[in-house]
């Protein structure tokens, strides 16, 4: 799975740490395990609301403190969402927009 | 030195802290790569180029000044606290989120400045703590209430009941957060205590805007035009009003202080960790709200 953090982590886009986890098939880089879980909690999340089976690409906007407006692609669908956690991954707003 | 993320003591300088730090995030710690990633840069640097960045972040000959500044870049920044942007029109749920949880806030703000006030002989610490304890928690009788007293009138206009405030368990992020302040006031110096303490008080201070926040804590438009309780008037005019003198005396003591007892960069640490678990708390002013809503309470 692609994402517009190219540079760094997954979800925060940091280049700190090293903490790789699988993601749908996908050996994804991580600066640290919250921000794995973060992100694979948000996946699960994206299939639930939208019944998709499989994400080809995030787009993740904002950071920890005002939340991350993003856009999950599967194809030529488009699944937009916010959603906001505790600095311990925890979520507290997941909702479509 | 005190290291921002686990407070632990170590023996040196900016050189033994950062290697400290750098060798944490090279285990892929990730309390310490979030700080790193929220205070020195998100971008990896050499062990020698993170020396100095952490130097950077600390090195100051204005105490007080530093302590707002960072206070303002972690809640008031364009991007405030998501608690802020509820609290410029908040609703009854954010309210009563708000009453539910800050008791439990204060209930251990009291025996935190009981603990600063234990852990030192320094009589303008006694005056100024008990002088807080008044006003926070006990009140003075014919002349003012408590501010836990008009939180609990508040959460009572919206609904809650006394019995229910006082018997509901806080949330995970409200315990962590009180249990870390309980054991930093415990533990450590006076002035670290202080620290972790009222550096919190600038929140409500309505100065902030002064100092450079794109917001203050709330709107003061609804303290007059009648889209909050009464009782929400008074619990947030008593802190608007008060807190000004409350943070920045404390900041002054503070700054005096740790200057005498060659504790700047110890204060600094556990102002960070203070901050970090103070931007949980607040999360879970909101959880509680929203559990309110949803009748999930």
């Amino acid at each position: 799975m692609k994402t517009n953090n190219t540079e760094g982590c997954g979800l925060c886009n940091a280049t700190w740490g090293e903490y790789w986890r699988e993601i749908d098939g996908d050996n994804m880089y991580f600066c640290c395990n919250i921000c794995a879980d973060i992100f694979e909690t948000m996946v699960d999340k994206v299939k639930e609301s939208t019944g998709w089976k499989k994400i080809d690409y995030v787009e993740l906007n904002g950071n920890y403190s005002s939340g991350r407006e993003c856009e999950a692609r599967n194809g030529e669908d488009s699944f937009k969402y916010y959603f906001r956690t505790y600095s311990n991954g925890k979520f507290i707003t997941f909702e479509k927009r | 030195m005190r290291c921002p993320t686990c407070l632990i003591h170590i023996d040196g300088g900016y050189h033994e802290i950062s290697e400290h730090i750098f060798s944490m995030q090279e285990k892929t710690d990730a309390d310490h790569i979030t700080w790193i990633n929220r205070y020195v840069s998100r971008n990896r640097t050499t062990e020698d180029e993170f020396e100095k960045l952490v130097k950077q972040v600390f090195e100051t000959d204005d105490l007080k000044t530093w302590i707002i500044r960072k206070f303002i870049g972690k809640f008031f920044s364009k991007n405030p606290h998501y608690f802020l942007l509820k609290m410029q029109r908040p609703d009854r749920w954010t309210l009563l989120g708000y009453a539910y949880e800050h008791h439990h806030f204060l209930k251990q703000w009291v025996k935190s400045c009981s603990m600063i006030i234990a852990n030192t002989d320094f009589e303008e610490i006694h005056h100024y703590e008990i002088d807080n304890i008044i006003s926070e928690w006990h009140g003075e009788e014919g002349r003012f209430p408590a501010h836990h007293e008009l939180l609990l009138k508040m959460g009572k206009s919206y609904g809650a009941t006394l019995e229910d405030i006082y018997n509901t368990e806080p949330l995970e992020p409200t315990i962590h957060a009180v249990k870390t302040w309980d054991y930093i006031c415990r533990n450590f110096s006076f002035v670290e205590g202080m620290a972790a303490m009222h550096s919190l008080e600038l929140i409500a201070n309505r100065k902030m805007k002064d100092y450079g926040a794109s917001v203050g804590y709330f709107d003061p438009v609804i303290l007059k035009d009648g889209s909050v309780t009464k009782e929400t008037v008074d619990f947030l005019r008593e802190g608007y009003e008060a807190d000004v003198s409350h943070s920045e005396a404390a900041l002054d003591l503070i700054e005096k202080y740790a200057a005498r007892l060659n504790l700047v960069q110890e204060v600094q640490a556990v102002f960070f960790r203070s901050i970090e678990e103070f931007d949980n708390y607040l999360n879970a002013r909101i959880e509680r709200g929203v559990m309110i809503e949803n009748e999930q309470h």
